[in-house]
C-alpha cells in the first residue's frame, strides 16, 4: 500500500519536471521513510538523485518498501491540469498496478495510469574528490548559463580562490561570465585546487532551469575534468542533486 | 529475406532505444546480415538493385556508406563482423536458401515478364545473394571510412556475440535472434535500417524503431537458462534444422523446455520430432561457437577523397550526396570528440 499527499500541486509538478529532463520512465523507490529516485539519462552523461522524506508530504502512508515505474512525462501531462493551490493525492492499486492521481480543488478529478516494469539497476555515486565548492544563487547561475548559451553550445567552468568563471567559446564567438567572489551571485566559494572542467550547456541549462523551480540556492562542486555535482537547496526538506560527466578535451 | 534465424520474437522483452543513446558504444555489427538487408531493400521499383555502369551491384555500398555514417554522426562506434566458413551442420539451410532463390528468380522473370512491378520486386528481393566482389566493395569501403571490420573464422554473430562477452563491444547488432543463442548480453536489432519499411508483400508500412534485447532480461523473463534457450531455439528452428518441429510454436517450445527441464527430456512428449543432425551437436554450435581472438580494433579517420574516388568515379555514386554524407559524418565526430560517460567515474 502506497498513498501520499500534497496540498499544492506545484510541489509534484515541479519535481516531476526535473527528473522528466533526464528520464522518461522513472523507478522510485519507496519506503516508509519517504520516496528516493536515483537515475541516468539514457546516454549515462548526466545523473539525478533525488529524495524526498515523508515529512514533507500532507499524508504518506507506505506499509513495506516497493518499486514502482511510472512514465514521467505522462504523469507530468496530468499533474499540469492541476492549479497551484490544488491538492494532489496519489494512491497505487498493487493489484492493478495502476496509479491513480486525484486532484481535489474546485472541483475533483481522478486519473489512473499504469505503472511500468520497475528497473532493477542501482545507480551508484560517482567517486570524485571535489576541489572546487562554489554555492550561487539559481537565479544567478541560469543566467549565466543563458549567457554562455548565446555563444555556443559547452562551456568551461573554472574556478580560483577569487572566483568562479564560466568561459564559452563558439565557432564565431565567445563569451566569458565572472562570478566574484561576494558578489550577488556568489555566495561562497571554496577552492582547494585550481579547477577547470567543460560540460554541455544543454545538458547544464536544462537542469538549471527545470530544478530552480525547485531551489533558490545551487551547490556546484567540481574538479579538473572530473563530473559536476549540482545540489539545490530545497525549500522543504529533500535532496535535488544532479551530477554531470564532462566533456575531456583532447589537444 | 533468406536471413530467417530463429524466432524467439514472440518470448523476448524488448526495449525501444533510440540512436542517439547509443552515443560512445562500440556496436558490433553482423556484416552479411546488414549487407543482405541493403541489398533486399535499396532497390528500384520494379526490384533492380542499384547498378555502376559496368552491371555490377551497389546497393550494398549505397546501405553502407550513408546508413554508417549516420550510425557515427550519432557517436556510435561500429565494427563490421564477417562471416567465415560455415558450420557443417549449416550445409541443408544454405542449399534451401539457393533453392528459394533458384524459385525466385523464375518467379521473376515471369512477373517482370506479364509487367507486375509489385511482384516484380517482391521476387526480386528473395533473389538477393552476396557475390564475393560485394564482399570485397564492402571491406574497401569499410576501410576508406576508417572502421575495423573482423573476418571472423565462422559465423559472424557468434564472433560478434564473443567480442561483446569479451568487452570489446558493448552490443551486438543483428536482425538474428540466433545472436542471442550465441550468448550475445546484449543484441540491437533495426540499426542497420530504417524509418518506414513497407511489409513483405503487403502494401502496408510500418515505423522500424531500433530496440535492445538483454539476454539476462530474457532468460529472467522466461525463467530459463542460456542452455534452454539454445534448447528452445532447437524446437522452433535454427539455421542448423531450419524446419525445427512442424508446428511447434516459441511459446509451446519455452512451456515444454520448462516443464521437462531439457530437449532430451522433452523429446519423449512431442509428435514428430525430428532433427537433421544430433540436437546435442546444434547446442554445440552455440555453446562453443568457433571465434577468435585474434583481431585488431582500430578506427581510423575516414579517407574522404578515397571514399569519393572509389564511389562516385568507379561506382556512379552522386559526388554531391557523398560528400554531404561524409560531412554530417565528420561534424557529427568533431561533437562526439571529448564526451565522457558518469560510468568511467563509477569505478
Amino acid at each position: 500500500m502506497f498513498k501520499l499527499k500534497v496540498a499544492d500541486a506545484k510541489l509534484l509538478r515541479d519535481m516531476a519536471t526535473a527528473i522528466s529532463i533526464l528520464v522518461d520512465e522513472a523507478t522510485f523507490k519507496i519506503d516508509p521513510e519517504g520516496l528516493k529516485l536515483r537515475a541516468m539519462d539514457p546516454s549515462r552523461v548526466a545523473m539525478i538523485d533525488f529524495e524526498w522524506p515523508k515529512t514533507i508530504f500532507e499524508e504518506y502512508v507506505c506499509a513495506e518498501p516497493t518499486r514502482m515505474c511510472i512514465n514521467i512525462s505522462e504523469l507530468l501531462k496530468l499533474l499540469k491540469r492541476a492549479s497551484k493551490d490544488e491538492a494532489v493525492e496519489l494512491a497505487l492499486d498493487e493489484k492493478t498496478a495502476r496509479l491513480e492521481i486525484k486532484i481535489t480543488g474546485k472541483y475533483t478529478r481522478n486519473f489512473t495510469m499504469p505503472t511500468l516494469e520497475a528497473s532493477e539497476e542501482e545507480v551508484p555515486t560517482p567517486k570524485i574528490t571535489f576541489n572546487v565548492k562554489a554555492k550561487t544563487t539559481t537565479q544567478g547561475l541560469s543566467q549565466a548559463i543563458e549567457d554562455a548559451q548565446l555563444v555556443s553550445d559547452h562551456v568551461r567552468v573554472e574556478a580560483d580562490a577569487e572566483k568562479l568563471v564560466l568561459n564559452a567559446a563558439g565557432d564565431l564567438m565567445g563569451a566569458m561570465i565572472t562570478l566574484q567572489k561576494g558578489s550577488d551571485a556568489l555566495l561562497d566559494l571554496e577552492v582547494k585546487e585550481n579547477s577547470k572542467a567543460t560540460f554541455s550547456l544543454s545538458y547544464l541549462s536544462e537542469i538549471i532551469k527545470a530544478a530552480s523551480a525547485t531551489s533558490d540556492i545551487a551547490t556546484l562542486e567540481f574538479s579538473s575534468d572530473m563530473p559536476i555535482r549540482i545540489d539545490f537547496q530545497q525549500t522543504k526538506e529533500g535532496k535535488l542533486t544532479f551530477f554531470l560527466a564532462p566533456r575531456i578535451e583532447t589537444e | 529475406m533468406p536471413f530467417l534465424g530463429v524466432n524467439l520474437r514472440d518470448i523476448v522483452p524488448k526495449a525501444a532505444v533510440k540512436l542517439e543513446d547509443l552515443s560512445g558504444k562500440v556496436v558490433a555489427i553482423d556484416a552479411y546480415n546488414a549487407l543482405y538487408q541493403f541489398l533486399a531493400i535499396i532497390r528500384q521499383p520494379d526490384g533492380t538493385p542499384l547498378k555502376d555502369n559496368t552491371g555490377k551491384v551497389t546497393s550494398h555500398l549505397s546501405g553502407l556508406l550513408y546508413r554508417t555514417s549516420n550510425l557515427i554522426e550519432m557517436g556510435i562506434k561500429p565494427i563490421y563482423v564477417f562471416d567465415g566458413v560455415p558450420p557443417v551442420l549449416k550445409a541443408a539451410e544454405i542449399q534451401r536458401r539457393k533453392e528459394i532463390k533458384v524459385e525466385a528468380t523464375i518467379h521473376y522473370e515471369k512477373a517482370v515478364a506479364r509487367g507486375d512491378m509489385v511482384k516484380a520486386r517482391m521476387f526480386a528481393q528473395a533473389t538477393t545473394s552476396l557475390k564475393d566482389y560485394m564482399k570485397d566493395d564492402a571491406q574497401k569501403l569499410l576501410e576508406l571510412m576508417g572502421l575495423p571490420w573482423i573476418q571472423a573464422p565462422s559465423e559472424g554473430e557468434a564472433q560478434a556475440a564473443h567480442m561483446t562477452r569479451r568487452g570489446n563491444a558493448d552490443y551486438c547488432a543483428s536482425q538474428d535472434y540466433d545472436s542471442l543463442l550465441f550468448g550475445a548480453p546484449l543484441l540491437l536489432r533495426n540499426v542497420t535500417i530504417s524509418g518506414r519499411r513497407k511489409l513483405p508483400s503487403k502494401n502496408v508500412y510500418v515505423d522500424i524503431v531500433p530496440e535492445v534485447i538483454s539476454l539476462d532480461a530474457v532468460l529472467k523473463q522466461c525463467e530459463i537458462t542460456h542452455e534452454q534457450l539454445i534448447d528452445v531455439g532447437i524446437l522452433i528452428g535454427t539455421d542448423f534444422n531450419p524446419d525445427g518441429i512442424k508446428g511447434l510454436g516459441p511459446k509451446t517450445a519455452l512451456k515444454l523446455i520448462k516443464e521437462h527441464g531439457t530437449l532430451e527430456n522433452a523429446l519423449p512428449h512431442i509428435k514428430n520430432a525430428e532433427f537433421p543432425h544430433p540436437p546435442e551437436s546444434i547446442r554445440q554450435v552455440f555453446l562453443r561457437p568457433t571465434v577468435t581472438d585474434n583481431y585488431k580494433i582500430e578506427w581510423k579517420e575516414p579517407n574522404v577523397e578515397g571514399i569519393v574516388d572509389f564511389l562516385c568515379r568507379q561506382k556512379d555514386f552522386s559526388e554531391d550526396r557523398v560528400r554531404k554524407a561524409l560531412e554530417k559524418m565528420q561534424e557529427g565526430t568533431e561533437k562526439q570528440k571529448g564526451k565522457t560517460t558518469l560510468e568511467k567515474w563509477f569505478g
